[in-house]
């Protein structure tokens, strides 16, 4: 079959080519596809002679061209099949092949890449300390970065605000250098860094990106003419007014409209730890509500613990358990309630890994699911899935120390996947809880826009 | 504002203002400040009693501009000289009007739009001249009216087109909306078109009244009308095209509240996989996002549980049943203890808006998810 077609084709070759003699021998016991590849790998090679001797090379590409028609001749579908056949029946193949891949390459065995095949766009080295931090990043900035590397400030509101809170302390500290101006150069020179360092030790999210956009329009709004202290202390004012609206405000206002949801006898179920989910709980206590809440958490960040402590610290009646209890404990739940870290244009929830299977389980058991969201966290982009757009957490992670799993890097084949989030389908949501009022998934984007314009 | 209070307090005898009530809705407590109601030489103005008129007297009127009128009727006879004044008294008069009705949603969707319009339209700039803006206000109050019996024209003309040559159409409860636009398809057919259908309608035994009218109706025209009962929906999906169903409210997410059956119906036909189409006004729009059908805030008695010996007691003191049933949802209920929960009769079910196909409102025929749009172009 396939590898005694090229033996002719192979042994004219040392001739005219001897450093290749240690081919012809594995030659013969070779599969198609590797055949393939070597052959490849020998054209371009005479064809590197070729250029190098002029006149010895010539027979060269003759002799190489009919071996690839050869194959193309016979039918697809069989020699395929005989292919597979070859390798399954004679089993000496494996062996052989993998002493040919030494032979061939002949550098040590790469080291394995240890990175889930899917997800491999999304792998980016985290800075975890100050080392290799650019000599722009402001203190507060940097700070702020390793916080958020180390998850000690985590969720989409908080990183959000703490993000605005420091680049008020890079706007304060900022002095326009001589011969430019503050809407020029601010952005550029200043700003920019500072958000690629934030980035580069975790990934920007979604309200940030928004926030940030919002920020760079407003630096660009200054006029030129004003004094720059002036303009330092409005753009200051500005973040504070934006957090106060758009966070804080917004917080108030969802958690009131949620605490509304909840009547006596309920029992509300939640996944992991959202602040805005435990500010509405928290309302509805204090309204006096009698309601019962469920924390369902995963690993490896234990967020709800946080969340399950804080309730029932309050008096709450709290249940805790992690994902391999959702499906029993879903059905004793009335309501569910989740947080967001980004609601996508096409009525999709984007939030921390787990919380898909949450609202899915709560649908197959027919309980109303509740996103808790404010608007800076709407986004034009849409979601498909979770794959295009996701973070990917430090492997790591997920090993426990002293666990089966510490030497993971050395056991061959195997990959760790911690992605951060996941995407919800809209028909698992029935309600978007905003500080612009209750909607359903589909007017995401008409509320985006609204807020834009407001903005803008 | 404390002035008023003093004075308020004194005044709820002869007003039909609600005295301010302990704990919630704090609403009522806070509104509750002005005791402007008109008590002129006549009787003083009761707009339940004004509402209920309303209702009786013109029997093609619906329940929100029923609710809308008795605000403007209430609007003239009253002697607020501020706007202030003006937005507190319809404010508390729709709240008091909406807790002495059973089932206040409809109505609500009524006194919401006339509260926006009015905050709207009473800006704070055109303070200037109370009076005229109060008499733009009543004309322009009037002017809606007008408009909204006018849209069931509209919702005709745009829904007879859904009624093909040759389909069956299932319908149920008496809605006027869908009268008229069955009517208007039947008068196709009489004028020269040739658009000949069938009505299955589903009777409900407790409103036989309602539904033999509607039937009665239809066959005047000469639609074939079949009668079914209730249990019968099932078995006669397979030969129906379409459903057309009227709506009492249609809340925030492009969903429906509609007569008791409503929902079973829509069940059936998505099962079917038969298109269900709801005709409404878009006054009917309302500011209330259920999340199924015991979140629709109002207290219906549909469920009882009831044992031999409990129904002796029951029979015995109808207000012991009251107290007795299911626990209340409604604050509501605290208040104002003599109105009574829908009974099953009466009573509302929601249907969600993945089993509605369209909604026919006069601006057009929208999807479920375009009436939240519609909701928040109106109130942001």
């Amino acid at each position: 079959m396939s590898s005694s077609e090229a033996t002719p084709v192979e042994s004219p070759k040392p001739v005219e080519a001897p450093p290749k003699q240690s081919q012809p021998d594995a030659a013969p016991k070779l599969s198609g596809a590797e055949i393939k590849k070597q052959k490849a790998a020998e054209k371009a090679a005479r064809r590197a002679q070729a250029a190098k001797e002029k006149q010895g090379g010539a027979p060269a590409p003759p002799l190489a061209s009919p071996a690839p028609a050869q194959k193309g001749d016979g039918p697809k579908a069989q020699k395929s099949q005989q292919k597979r056949r070859g390798s399954m029946s004679t089993p000496k193949d494996i062996p052989i092949r993998s002493q040919k891949g030494i032979v061939v390459i002949p550098e040590e065995p790469k080291k394995e890449d240890k990175t889930v095949e899917f997800f491999r766009h999304l792998y980016k080295p985290r800075m975890k300390g100050l080392a290799g931090a650019g000599k722009d990043a402001h203190p507060a900035v940097l700070a702020l970065g390793i916080q958020m590397s180390n998850y000690s400030i985590c969720g989409s509101s908080a990183r959000l605000v703490a993000t605005l809170q420091a680049f008020k302390r890079v706007i304060e500290s900022y002095t326009t250098p001589p011969g430019n101006t503050l809407t020029r150069h601010l952005t550029s020179h200043v700003l920019s860094p500072q958000i690629e360092y934030i980035a580069s030790c975790r990934p920007i999210s979604i309200s940030m990106g928004n926030a940030i956009r919002w920020l760079k329009l407003e630096i660009s709004k200054v006029d030129i003419d004003t004094p720059e202290a002036d303009a330092k202390k409005a753009l200051c004012e500005g973040i504070d007014v934006f957090i106060r609206e758009r966070v804080t405000f917004a917080d108030q206002v969802i958690a009131n409209s949620a605490a509304e949801k909840i009547r006596d006898g309920d029992v509300i179920l939640t996944y992991a730890k959202s602040s805005i989910v435990q500010h509405a709980l928290v309302k509805a206590h204090e309204d006096g509500k009698k309601f019962g809440v469920i924390v369902v958490d995963s690993r490896p960040l234990h967020e709800g613990k946080h969340l399950a402590a804080a309730l029932a610290g309050l008096g709450i009646e709290v249940k805790y358990c992690l994902t391999n209890g959702l499906s029993h404990n879903i059905q004793d739940a009335t309501k569910v309630f989740l947080g967001a870290h980004a609601m996508m244009s096409n009525g999709r929830l984007f939030s921390r890994a787990g919380t898909a299977l949450v609202a899915m389980e709560a649908n197959d058991n027919d309980k109303p699911v509740l996103v808790l969201c404010e608007t800076i966290k709407f986004t034009e982009r849409v979601a498909l899935d979770s794959i295009v757009h996701n973070e990917i957490a430090p492997p790591d992670e997920l090993v426990i120390t002293g666990g089966a799993l510490e030497a993971w890097r050395d056991i061959p084949h195997l990959q760790l996947c911690n992605p951060m989030y996941d995407v919800t389908p809209a028909e698992y949501i029935q309600m978007i809880v905003t500080e612009s009022g209750n909607v359903p998934p589909t007017s995401v984007p008409v509320l985006h826009r609204l807020g834009n314009e407001s903005q803008g | 504002m404390d002035d008023n209070d003093t004075t308020s307090q004194s005044s709820y005898e002869g007003s039909t203002t609600p005295p301010p009530l302990a704990g919630h809705p704090p609403a009522l407590t806070r509104m509750a400040t002005v005791g402007n109601i008109p008590q002129g030489t006549k009787a003083p103005f009761d707009i339940v009693q004004t509402y209920h008129r309303l209702l009786r007297e013109d029997p093609d009127l619906t329940m929100p501009v029923a609710a809308i009128e008795a605000l403007i009727e209430l609007l003239v006879q009253s002697r607020a000289v501020t706007v202030f004044e003006t937005l507190d008294l319809v404010k508390t008069q729709s709240d008091y009007l909406k807790s002495r009705i059973p089932n206040s949603i409809s109505l609500s969707a009524g006194t919401d739009l006339f509260q926006r319009y009015m905050i709207s339209s009473l800006k704070p700039s055109s303070t200037g001249n109370f009076d005229s803006v109060r008499q733009h206000l009543l004309s322009n109050g009037r002017l809606f009216v007008s408009r909204a019996k006018a849209g069931r024209e509209r919702i005709a003309n745009y829904g007879r087109n859904f009624v093909r040559d040759g389909s069956v159409v299932l319908t149920h409860g008496g809605s006027r909306v869908v009268g008229a636009l069955l009517s208007k398809a039947a008068e196709a057919s009489a004028s020269g078109g040739n658009v000949r259908f069938n009505v299955i309608y589903v009777m409900n035994d407790a409103r036989s009244h309602e539904s033999k009218s509607v039937v009665s109706a239809l066959r005047a025209k000469g639609v074939p009308v079949a009668i079914i009962p209730e249990g019968a929906v099932g078995y006669a999906m397979g030969k129906v095209n379409l459903v057309i169903v009227g709506a009492e409210g249609v809340v925030e997410n492009g969903g429906i509240i509609s007569r008791l059956g409503t929902y079973q119906i829509a069940l059936l036909a998505k099962a079917a996989g038969k298109p269900f189409y709801v005709a409404a006004e878009s006054h009917k729009f309302v500011r209330l996002y259920p999340l199924g059908q015991y979140d629709l805030g109002i207290d219906q008695e549909v469920i009882k549980f009831e044992t031999e010996d409990e129904e002796e007691t029951s029979h015995n003191d109808v207000e012991a049943k009251f107290t007795d049933s299911t626990p209340r949802v409604l604050e509501r209920m605290d208040y104002f203890g003599d109105v009574k929960p829908n009974s099953a009769v009466d009573a509302v079910d929601f249907t969600p808006p993945a089993l509605v196909s369209a909604l026919i409102t006069e601006s057009g025929v929208l999807t479920p998810s375009a009436v939240s749009e519609e909701l928040i172009s109106v109130w942001y």
